[in-house]
């Protein structure tokens, strides 16, 4: 129903602006957070007493133990802000479903994977950062008996390519919605983008298989 | 001799009481450059008189003849049946009213965004009509004609996810406006009287970044470019705000 006629103005506020800069900042704060934990959980690779000395490092100056929370408050702050945008309601779902399949458009459907995987990643994540935050001193053969258990092998298996494809996706959306790459740049971006996410599931993958196959002390 | 077409063909007239939603399927002899139009006269004036579309201009400018065209919007008048499938199933553009088939109402939608995005030149100069016009750099002339080749067919709302999810959502036609006016030194707004109109989330900030809209107008207009110029600004506007910053 259209109203015609009201005798009250909707006051102007910025609160609009300001939400998508907490957004998008949030998200970018996020995306670097994702890369360097990554990096700095990889360093397993290099051997256990590489992902031990950084670990011990972060955790010396108290980075790991504040650092952690404000992680998973943003993490939530991020989820809160971003959700304004995600269809919860059922008929804006199944319009917006509708819209993807019928437009074959390769950024509709990156959003929609967007959206889907912020749900398993606030669930999982969660779960993740319960784990390592409620047991420290994080050590490399903590993590590795933590997935030789079969468990979180399966559970990193599923977060792995959830978060890095939130995470390349996110950083490809900034980038276009706030006009840092402009459509000469685009298509160029998108690959970039692409090739990122590969390397970093690929990295992902291969500490996985590190910590599968580490020794565990008697 | 030509492909056999199959056109399946969404049928609908809200004023018939009788009338259901439904899809008519046409047959017909693809001839060369065959346009969508030509193909819907034809299956008009041979098969199905009572077949109703919009056409006006039938050379990409006047925008009356959007539709989805196999999923996607688009002008039937510049859409080749050759860059299709022999299988073409068209349907009506959503969110705008329907009159009926495929034809709708672009018309009522596009004079309540102008009216709400105030679409036109705000200035306080008395106009006189004797007067030498104003000069405007070559350059900039060329930039604002480039953004008001615009012929408000409603593909890029059609496009947008969130147009499509929620009707308060202006679009990137309405976001492609206000970037002309605030490009044009003839309007007299300020920073904070666009913000107004257009710094809010059924404006600049409810915009997803799918570029849907970007991917689908055929007239190619910079959306992606004007939409990230604008968030920017109007974001940037907010943090002067913010910081009291003149």
């Amino acid at each position: 129903m259209t109203i015609d006629i009201t005798m009250y103005v909707r006051a102007p506020s910025r609160i609009s602006a300001y939400l998508d800069w907490l957004q998008m900042l949030t998200g970018a704060g996020l995306i670097l957070f994702m890369w360097s934990h990554m990096i700095m959980v990889s360093s397993v690779i290099l051997g256990p007493g590489v992902m031990n000395a950084l670990a011990e490092f972060l955790e010396e100056y108290y980075m790991a133990q504040v650092g952690g929370p404000i992680v998973a408050f943003i993490f939530l702050l991020h989820f809160v802000l971003a959700a304004r945008k995600v269809p919860f309601r059922a008929e804006q779902q199944s319009t917006v479903w509708k819209l993807s399949r019928q437009l074959r458009h390769t950024d509709t459907w990156l959003w929609m994977i967007q959206a889907f995987t912020a749900m398993i990643i606030l669930i999982m994540g969660s779960a993740h950062m319960w784990t390592v935050l409620s047991d420290f001193p994080i050590t490399a053969a903590k993590s590795a008996a933590r997935v030789q258990g079969g468990f979180w092998l399966v559970f990193y298996l599923i977060l792995l390519p959830m978060v890095e494809l939130h995470v390349g996706i996110g950083f490809y959306r900034i980038a276009v919605k706030w006009g840092f790459i402009r459509r000469k740049g685009r298509k160029g971006f998108k690959r970039f983008e692409n090739i990122l996410t590969a390397i970093f599931i690929v990295i992902g993958l291969v500490t996985l298989a590190r910590f599968w196959f580490l020794a565990l002390p008697k | 001799m030509g492909r056999k077409l199959k056109f399946n063909i969404f049928r609908y007239n809200p004023q018939d009481p009788d009338s259901v939603p439904h899809t008519d399927t046409f047959q017909l002899e693809e001839t060369e450059s065959m346009t969508l139009f030509i193909a819907l006269t034809q299956i008009r004036e041979e098969q199905d008189p009572s077949l109703q579309f919009d056409f006006c201009c039938r050379a990409g400018i006047c925008g009356a003849c959007a539709m989805i065209i196999n999923g996607r919007p688009n002008l039937a008048c510049k859409t080749l049946t050759d860059d299709l499938p022999a299988e073409i199933t068209l349907m009506p553009l959503p969110i705008f009213k329907l009159i009926g088939d495929l034809s709708v109402d672009t018309g009522t939608w596009f004079r309540e965004m102008n009216e709400n995005v105030e679409s036109w030149v705000h200035t306080s100069k008395t106009f006189d009509l004797e007067a030498e016009e104003e000069r405007m750099d070559n350059s900039l002339a060329e930039e604002i004609y480039e953004l008001e080749r615009c012929v408000e067919c409603g593909c890029c709302v059609a496009a947008c996810g969130t147009a499509n999810m929620r009707e308060d959502f202006v679009g990137a036609v309405a976001m492609n406006r206000i970037a002309r006016f605030m490009m044009d030194p003839r309007d007299q707004r300020t920073g904070s009287e666009y913000f107004e109109v257009i710094g809010t989330d059924e404006g600049i900030f409810g915009c997803m970044g799918l570029l849907g809209c970007e991917d689908v107008c055929p007239k190619q207009l910079p959306l992606q470019d004007q939409l990230g110029i604008l968030r920017l600004k109007m974001g940037w506007s907010a943090i002067k705000h913010l910081f009291r910053i003149k």
